[in-house]
């Protein structure tokens, strides 16, 4: 059989796998994207943190993804929960950096005139800092997103969802019947995914990017 | 309010500095060291000095955004030193030497930023934006929709004015408004800026490093030196002719008496007789001593009859203007 027969065939459970594996990412990168946005605003004033948690959550980074998901079958089992976990610490660092990175580059003579207007420090986050840097932290969730996408395959080594599961047991009976098509379909739809993934972010920033910025 | 205090300064004092002073973290010397001056209602003071004398850190100090080491402030009867400062600072204009516009809001959104803030309607404030681009020389309709990078740095700095006028504060500080701008349109805005104060009459803190600016501008100078003590505080006139001392003299330049005729107006002139018929170049009374002199040497005659402002006519000589030139001794303007 054919790759493609074999897609055809098994176009179901392909496309129950894909839908899966998209929705586990953006769960993964919308709980990171709180939590990174979150700690990037919290440590405004405490820049120490603000360093120990960039290298921590960027440390975590180096982690082998089969390894984390190993490690955490002790403590969440199999499934869904483990692999969320993963997936949201692995897309915290992007998001994080990139929060910081925005913020603090935002011109301060823009934040100088600010505070000069009599612009509180809520306002002048809501009104003015938040949305400059809001491109800049955008980005940020764009590389986590497509990061996260591949990673999310290696999920299925603790039975999460999505494509991963194709990819797995394909290799798994490798030589036997259609086990590289299946293999391969999953391979492809990752890549799929994340090449769509890619282009919707680029379509996000086109829309929410604030017309005076473009270039 | 409570009782005045006896330093509570007279109804006609708009920004009083007492004994201010800032040393900041980690510094051996004081930026600013023991300041006081008054500075009238409706008055255009301008600071010059070298660079970091403490011109931007006094400027800073009164919308306190940066907070004095020592000394009181009032503004307009009233001790500022300790109130809250993003209310404080609504009532006071505020255009940074960098503009420092939004970038993503629009001209109109940029302008209309404080009086949002202050909670005005939609309709009031979009009239506002409208009369203030017109004040400041830009035409609503072209301009209140376009983003700051649509604009070039003079036109920028327009709106930073008219972004610091939206409030309408009674208080205006400006540090180098005009300090990148070529010298041509700086002359240009400076003149523009000179009309627009004659009609809305804030009181204005400018600041430049430019003395002919100050000069051009001031009703006052404060000329600073290092350490930021107050070398001199007086009038344009009062500054060229009679320098408090060396620091003074050196800081204005050469050309003192010749630069005061720039200040002086024919009608600051007294005396003139009856008007010859022949001969004579024609002026106003609101020419500057320096533009009717060119204008005699340019015709190379010695007389000018002198026109209009309801006064009458009458001539003066050569002589007269030199003369009347070299006695001015600190008339303001
Ligand atoms: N935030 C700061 N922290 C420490 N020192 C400062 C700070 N801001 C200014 N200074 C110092 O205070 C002094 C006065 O600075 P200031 O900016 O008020 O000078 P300035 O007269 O405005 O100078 P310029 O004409 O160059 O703008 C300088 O010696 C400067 O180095
Ligand atoms: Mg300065």
């Amino acid at each position: 059989m054919s790759f493609l027969e074999y897609v055809d065939r098994n176009s179901d459970r392909i496309a129950f796998l894909t839908v899966q594996h998209v929705e586990v990412v953006l769960l993964s990168v919308a709980i990171a994207a709180v939590i990174g946005v979150g700690l990037g605003l919290a440590t405004e004033r405490a820049p120490r943190v603000r360093r120990a948690l960039l290298a921590v959550t960027g440390t975590l980074l180096t982690i082998p993804s089969f390894a984390l998901f190993g490690l955490l079958i002790p403590v969440l089992g199999l499934g869904l929960a483990p692999t969320v976990v993963t997936l949201t610490v692995y897309a915290v660092f992007p998001i994080l950096r990139n929060t910081v990175t925005g913020l603090e580059t935002v011109d301060p003579a823009v934040i100088d005139a600010s505070r000069g207007m009599g612009l509180g420090s809520r306002q002048r986050l809501m009104l003015v800092r938040l949305p400059l840097a809001w491109p800049v932290i955008l980005n940020g969730i764009r590389v986590a997103t497509i990061m996260v996408v591949a990673i999310a395959a290696i999920g299925a080594a603790v039975r999460g969802p999505g494509l991963g599961e194709l990819i797995f047991r394909g290799l798994s009976r490798i030589g036997g019947a259609n086990a590289f098509n299946e293999a391969m379909s999953g391979v492809a739809g990752v890549v799929l995914v994340a090449l769509t993934l890619d282009l919707l972010f680029v379509l996000i920033g086109r829309l929410t990017t604030p017309r005076g910025l473009h270039d | 309010m409570t009782d005045p205090t006896p330093s509570t300064p007279p109804p006609d004092v708009m920004i009083r500095l007492e004994g201010l002073a800032k040393r900041y973290p980690g510094q051996s010397a004081d930026a600013v060291s023991a300041l006081s001056m008054d500075i009238r209602r409706g008055e255009f003071v301008v600071f010059v000095g070298p660079s970091g004398c403490g011109k931007t850190t006094t400027l800073r100090m009164i919308n306190r955004l940066v907070e004095p080491s020592a000394g009181r402030i009032w503004i307009d009867g009233e001790d500022v030193t300790d109130v809250d400062p993003d209310r404080l600072r609504r009532r006071i204009g505020y255009v940074i030497q960098q503009i420092g516009l939004i970038p993503h809001m629009t001209v109109a959104q940029n302008v209309g930023l404080v009086p949002r803030l202050l909670g005005w309607d939609k309709a009031r404030i979009r009239d506002r934006v409208d009369e203030l681009l017109d004040l400041v020389g830009l035409d609503p309709a072209v301009f209140r929709d376009r983003y700051p990078k649509q604009l070039s740095g003079g036109q920028q700095q327009r709106v930073g004015v008219a972004r610091a006028l939206a409030g309408d504060p009674p208080v205006m500080l400006m540090d180098e408004p005009f300090g990148a701008i070529d010298p041509i349109t700086r002359d240009r805005l400076q003149d523009e800026f000179l009309k627009l104060q004659e009609r809305i009459r804030k009181t204005i803190v400018f600041v430049t490093h430019d003395i002919d600016e100050a000069l051009k501008l001031g009703d006052r100078i404060a000329i600073f030196g290092e350490g930021s003590r107050l070398a001199q505080f007086a009038t344009p006139l009062e500054i060229l002719s009679a320098p408090a001392d060396d620091y003074v003299r050196s800081f204005v330049g050469s050309g003192a008496a010749i630069r005061r005729l720039g200040l002086l107006r024919v009608a600051d002139i007294p005396g003139g007789g009856t008007p010859p018929s022949d001969g004579a170049v024609r002026v106003t009374e609101d020419h500057t001593v320096y533009a009717a002199l060119e204008k005699m040497l340019e015709s190379g005659t010695d007389r000018m009859v002198v026109g209009g402002n309801g006064r009458g006519e009458r001539s003066l000589t050569l002589r007269d203007l030199l003369l009347a030139a070299a006695r001015a001794k600190g008339e303001p303007r």
